[in-house]
């Protein structure tokens, strides 16, 4: 049991020594993170705003297809985005392997189910009388959706943070579409899984304790603006 | 010009017809009283000329051209204040403010938020800055009133605005509503239980039966059931010592209403004989209300469970006797009522009562 109480002290000595190969990987972490979360939010926003919101032909079947995707597993997404992403596959010119773009994209894909369905949960569970509301005050189209989803703001907000909790602890994605790559595309994840396997424990934990700070700064964050 | 012209407007909710309308046209300018029990079809109607919700057949023509969906350009001259008003998670000032700036009409919104909490009796330092979960009902009642009236809308669609709030928020949204129309012409379209008022503040009322439209003007609606009397006559029971007597309708049928005109009503003096031939109910007297238009009073007597509305021109001698409570007695003729079938109720619209 020593080597848990190593890899607190670890823990540490890596942050606060400012270890250049830590803070790569977590650089590298919270960049891909943010660009998926962006890109997710971006396009899972409006879609579940439309699944939650709108009432046409094929809706339900459409539900049951995002929550099916919810349990996407990432080793499945990563074999995914590799086979349209190398050489051979019909996206490999753009050369995205073994980058941080092409792991964002990956884990776009994973984030995007948890985005829309939640987003569609918190729209539909939203006052029968809004809608009503919104459009007497004068809004259009645009305004109806903006508005609903700000009126929706704390559900979203936890899908948000469900969809980012997915994402930066994802392994699989990683590995496959980022490879690993010292200084490049090594994520905190990807460098807990190679130490455990080196048999470097406390460096490992240490790692995994960096995660979980950092997933608490987020969090709190988030709760700090949802009181205001 | 009609404000609105509706033709032929049907409204289903789950294949289930809630509204058949065959014709209506409200006037720029009027105020318009639609009366019926809970069900009758008075909030979808208010939705449809509000233009959140398109009907499922028909046409609906305001300023004699017809609204494209969604289209915000006609909703903005229009403010629905619906039965449940909502308020938005955000303060009341920015409750009051969003019908602003979805307009994107900035200049001078402080004083225009402010100026119309005033009007509905919210003082704006007391509440612009509060978060939407800390009013009362009627608070936040009048704070939905108040963001509809900050748009100075050309028509305010008021959805029974004075249920289920207190006297005195309904005794200020009653003014708010008013001070609307004199200030800027707007046409009220509002519907209510509250049927004295109606009657004191419309220039036109509009009665809503099971999604139809049963006829305008002050008329008493009597639904039945009627039972045979005599050879010519039925009657139906008001309460349990009181009937009306109508002659029989022409045309055998099942659901049939009665509709009276309080023109064809008397009252009678103490000791006071009926003429001949006219029948004579007794109830009490519950209110008296103001006719602006003609100065006149209405003298509203409950018979039973039925309230019956006769006018009398101000300063008749028999005012003097009556009051709330006291009781009354009313004649009328049994051959002078106008009777509706239920189920070909679309033929009232087009039969309206003498209008006031």
């Amino acid at each position: 049991m020593d080597y848990l109480f190593q890899g607190l002290l670890e823990a540490c000595r890596l942050l606060l020594g400012g270890d250049p190969e830590t803070y790569s990987a977590v650089a590298a972490t919270v960049r891909v993170s943010s660009y998926a979360m962006a890109a997710s939010l971006l396009i899972g926003l409006p879609l579940g705003f439309i699944l939650g919101h709108l009432r046409f032909p094929g809706r339900r079947q459409a539900r049951l297809v995002v929550d099916t995707l919810l349990s996407l597993p990432t080793v499945f997404i990563g074999l995914l985005v590799y086979a349209f992403l190398s050489r051979r596959g019909p996206l490999g010119d753009l050369g995205l392997l073994f980058t941080l773009p092409g792991i964002a994209i990956g884990q776009t894909l994973l984030a995007l189910p948890v985005v829309v369905a939640l987003t569609a949960t918190a729209v539909e569970s939203m006052d029968a009388n809004l809608r009503v509301t919104l459009l007497s005050l004068g809004a259009d189209r645009w305004q109806l959706m903006r508005d609903t989803l700000w009126e929706a703001r704390h559900g979203i907000l936890a899908a948000a943070l469900n969809a980012y909790g997915r994402v930066m602890t994802e392994v699989g994605i990683s590995m496959m579409v980022g490879g690993n790559i010292k200084w490049h595309t090594r994520t905190i994840t990807t460098a807990i899984a190679l130490e455990t396997n080196k048999g470097m424990f406390a460096m490992g934990i240490a790692l995994g304790l960096i995660l979980l700070f950092i997933a608490f700064a987020v969090t709190a964050t988030v709760s700090l603006l949802r009181r205001k | 010009m009609a404000l609105y012209r509706l033709n032929r407007i049907i409204q289903r909710y789950d294949h289930r017809t809630v509204l058949s309308i065959d014709g209506l046209e409200l006037a720029q300018g009027s105020i318009t009283g639609l009366v019926g029990a809970n069900g009758s079809g008075k909030t979808t109607l208010l939705k449809l000329l509000g233009f959140v919700e398109r009907p499922a057949q028909g046409e609906i023509l305001f300023d004699e051209r017809p609204v494209p969906p969604l289209d915000p350009a006609a909703r903005r001259s229009i403010a629905l204040l619906p039965q449940e008003s909502h308020l938005l998670k955000r303060t009341v000032y920015a409750n009051v403010a969003y019908g602003l700036r979805v307009r994107n009409d900035r200049k001078e919104e402080r004083q225009r938020v402010a100026q119309s909490l005033a009007w509905v009796g919210l003082p704006p330092e007391n509440f612009a800055r509060r978060p939407w979960f800390a009013l009362s009902g009627g608070e936040a009642r009048r704070a939905a009133l108040a963001a509809r009236l900050v748009l100075r809308p050309r028509v305010l669609l008021l959805d029974e605005p004075t249920t289920s709030v207190d006297g005195a928020s309904a005794q200020l949204m009653k003014a708010a509503a008013l001070h609307a129309h004199r200030q800027w012409g707007t046409s009220l379209v509002v519907a209510s239980h509250d049927l004295p008022w109606l009657h004191e503040i419309c220039t036109d009322v509009v009665h809503l039966f099971a999604g139809r439209i049963l006829g305008r003007g002050q008329q008493t609606l009597l639904f039945g059931p009627w039972r045979q009397l005599s050879p010519g006559k039925v009657a139906m029971a008001l309460g349990e010592t009181q009937r009306f007597i109508a002659l029989r309708p022409e045309k055998e049928k099942t659901a049939l209403t009665a509709a009276i005109d309080p023109a064809r009503l008397t009252l009678l003096q103490p000791g006071e004989a009926p003429p001949e031939g006219r029948e004579v109910m007794e109830g009490i007297v519950t209110r008296l209300a103001l006719d602006r238009p003609t100065g006149g009073i209405h003298v509203v007597v409950a018979v039973g469970p039925t309230e019956f509305s006769v006018p009398l021109p101000a300063g008749h001698p028999a005012l003097a006797a009556l009051s709330p409570g006291r009781p009354a007695r009313i004649a009328y003729g049994p051959g002078e009522v106008r009777w509706y079938d239920q189920n070909l109720l679309n033929q009232a619209s087009s039969c309206e009562s003498p209008g006031r």
